[in-house]
């Protein structure tokens, strides 16, 4: 199939997730990534074409999947809008609100659908939660609580806060927009992170945690580990409300278990094997929209909500002090 | 020895009656005059005593008039001070059910009173006792574990139904905050061998139901003085139809990598038609006995036992900034000089 051409920017992790999902669905990919790293990504997934600059890439495409550093997104987005692109964006939009309001302006006045890749709401276990919530299976939520843990991200760029954001925003974020998902705006949020420099400048493990309280009245707790120490990718959730609650392990219950291997596990990114994949599911979601299907689950007005929310923890993190978000809007 | 029990309120008097009671060398004799104010169908009193198989006693005077060598006080949290004062006049060692007390002067005038009368005042927290929780000490203390740099902490239980008072402010001076924070807080400060906490940020909500003029869930975050920020839910989350009462756990995230303990992990897990419900047989050791033993040879030895009033009263502190942060909606620092004082 050729009919409709994604052209796909970067070709780092991510970008091993989301060009097999296009693939699967017969869209035509086009991949431009200024590290030179296009080629490999191609001949390991057995599809798409590689172009020469982005230049080139608007110009054969329908829609562009933009899978590069967060400190590119703002510009790369809002020249795709320019030229009249739908976009997926990978998460988060940016690094601040007035890049991803300046993002989403930008692609309201070109009328082009702006998508970001906030796939946690495509994983199955999650899913299956935030039904249950929605159709009361566990009456009024009052607590939740998230964890996400694993081996630090390899490339450099995730450890400068000025070019991810850190931990809070790049990774964390999944969990922070779940949890406004699951429980509506929110008002109030305070959090904390172990220092990421040792007195030596060694890296030592890396982990914050981030307190939400929403409109709702609803309490939340996000957890997340970027750990020196190689470990195993786990998430987990609780969400307790006054007619029961739901648990989550990634950990717990596998579908096929070895007793026996002593192979050293390290995981940045969820093993997804056992069911569709998640980015398939997404990618499938906002294609869909594009066709001028329905509206996806998560829009870019979530994508800005989840960065403020984000932005508000780093804040309250360098002043040891809650942020209230009402301040904000 | 000579150990009075003073009330029933807190039903775990039942479970260290029951453990005192099996216990050679032991003289038992218990009192419970407040039962009458407890409504109708809550046990207490002289039936429950002689169910329980102990000596009753209709009145403190009586019990304390005995000449126990200690006693163990299970009234309602805000009866705390004034029987342990009693206690203490009456020349006994004490063993008070957690939280020590619910206001730091109280918890204060606590250990002051025991000091001056020269007994030990311990305060009731057996999760520390618990093989799991001496097992990741022990491994953090041989630096097997490296630093510790965030702890995540749950002591979620049902809303206490066997006891009406635990929902009522003037009794149990608050809800889930005031009942389920000091356990981690106490084994916190075990674990990083007396860190004070610096700053408390607190969020909190009633929608687990009981009486609305208490809190059912809630957020705790706690800074030591070592760096290491906490997180404790200290929600009473689990409902009615849960298999047990409910649980504590502690995630830590170390350089060894991430830690998981569960004291209460160790069951065997089923299912009943009859109960129509899920079966947790719970197999594990009975901290509350290792926690009376510490109790009881402390006195024996002529020393002071741990935890100690001097780290109820931490823990009280803690969850006094709390409920202060919850009004405020802000954090509240807890100055070193001030927390140890």
């Amino acid at each position: 199939m050729g009919n409709y051409t994604v052209g796909l920017v970067g070709a780092g992790g991510i970008a091993n997730s989301h060009l097999p999902a296009w693939l699967a669905l017969g869209v035509d990919v086009v991949v431009f990534s200024i590290d030179g790293a296009a080629p490999a990504l191609v001949e390991r997934h057995g599809g798409g074409r590689v172009v020469d600059s982005y230049a080139d890439l608007l110009a054969v495409s329908d829609a562009v999947d933009i899978c590069t550093p967060t400190f590119t997104h703002r510009d790369l987005v809002i020249e795709a809008a320019e030229a009249g692109k739908n976009i997926v964006c990978e998460k988060p939009l940016a690094l601040s609100e007035a890049d991803t309001t300046a993002m989403i302006e930008a692609c309201d006045r070109a009328g082009v659908q702006l998508y970001p890749a906030h796939v946690v709401r495509f994983f199955p276990e999650y899913v299956a939660m935030h039904d249950a919530i929605t159709d009361g299976g566990i009456g009024t939520l009052a607590v939740q609580r998230f964890l996400r843990a694993g081996s630090a991200p390899a490339a450099p760029w995730f450890s400068q806060k000025e070019l991810s954001g850190g931990l809070v925003m790049d990774q964390m974020i999944h969990d922070l927009d779940f949890a406004r998902w699951n429980a509506g705006e929110v008002t109030s949020v305070y959090a904390t992170e172990s220092p990421s420099l040792r007195e030596d400048g060694a890296p030592e493990p890396l982990t914050a945690q981030v307190i939400l309280t929403h409109e709702s009245g609803t309490v939340s707790y996000v957890t997340g580990v970027w750990s020196r120490k190689p470990i195993a990718f786990q998430t987990r959730f609780e969400v307790a409300g006054d007619g029961g609650l739901l648990q989550h392990d990634s950990l717990g219950n596998p579908p096929i278990a070895f007793n026996g291997s002593t192979d050293e596990v390290s995981g940045y990114q969820p093993t997804t094997r056992f069911s569709e994949s998640p980015y398939l599911t997404e990618i499938r979601e906002f294609h869909q929209a594009f066709l001028g299907g329905p509206a996806p689950r998560v829009d870019a007005a979530d994508g800005l909500a989840a960065v403020a929310i984000a932005a508000a923890a780093l804040r309250s993190i360098e002043t040891s002090a809650p942020v209230s978000m009402a301040t904000n809007r | 020895m000579k150990i009075a029990v003073m009330s029933f309120a807190h039903t775990h008097a039942l479970s260290y009656v029951r453990l005192l009671a099996g216990m050679p060398g032991i003289e038992l004799r218990a009192s419970d005059p407040d039962h009458g104010d407890r409504p109708a169908g809550e046990s207490g009193g002289a039936a429950l005593a002689a169910e329980l198989g102990v000596d009753y006693a209709d009145s403190y005077e009586e019990l304390l008039a005995w000449q126990p060598d200690a006693v163990v006080i299970c009234s309602e949290n805000t009866k705390h001070r004034d029987d342990v004062l009693r206690a203490a006049a009456a020349g006994a060692h004490v063993l008070c059910e957690k939280p020590l007390a619910t206001t730091s002067e109280d918890a204060e005038a606590m250990v002051q009173a025991c000091e001056e009368a020269g007994v030990n005042l311990m305060v009731a927290f057996p999760v520390r006792f618990s093989p799991a929780f001496l097992a990741l000490k022990e491994q953090y203390d041989a630096g097997l574990l490296g630093n510790i740099y965030g702890v995540s902490g749950t002591n979620n239980g049902k809303i206490p139904g066997e006891r009406s008072w635990f929902t009522d402010p003037e009794l149990a001076g608050g809800g889930a905050l005031t009942d389920h924070v000091v356990h981690i807080a106490d084994m916190l400060d075990a674990l990083f061998g007396g860190a004070t906490a610096t700053r408390v940020y607190a969020t909190a909500n009633d929608f687990f139901g009981g009486d609305p003029r208490v809190e059912t869930g809630g957020l705790v975050s706690i800074t030591y003085e070592n760096g290491v920020s906490a997180v404790i839910d200290c929600s009473w989350s689990r409902p009615a139809s849960y298999p047990v009462w409910g649980g504590l756990t502690l995630h830590l995230v170390t350089d060894a990598g991430l830690v998981d303990v569960n004291p209460f992990a160790q069951r065997v897990d089923g299912f009943s038609q009859d109960a129509r419900n899920a079966l947790w047989l719970g197999y594990g050791t009975n901290s509350d006995e290792l926690m009376l033993a510490e109790f009881l040879t402390a006195i024996r030895e002529g020393r002071r036992p741990q935890p100690d009033g001097q780290l109820g009263c931490r823990t009280v502190r803690i969850v006094e900034a709390a409920y202060r942060s919850v009004d405020t909606g802000g954090i509240v620092e807890t100055t070193r000089d001030s927390a140890r004082a």
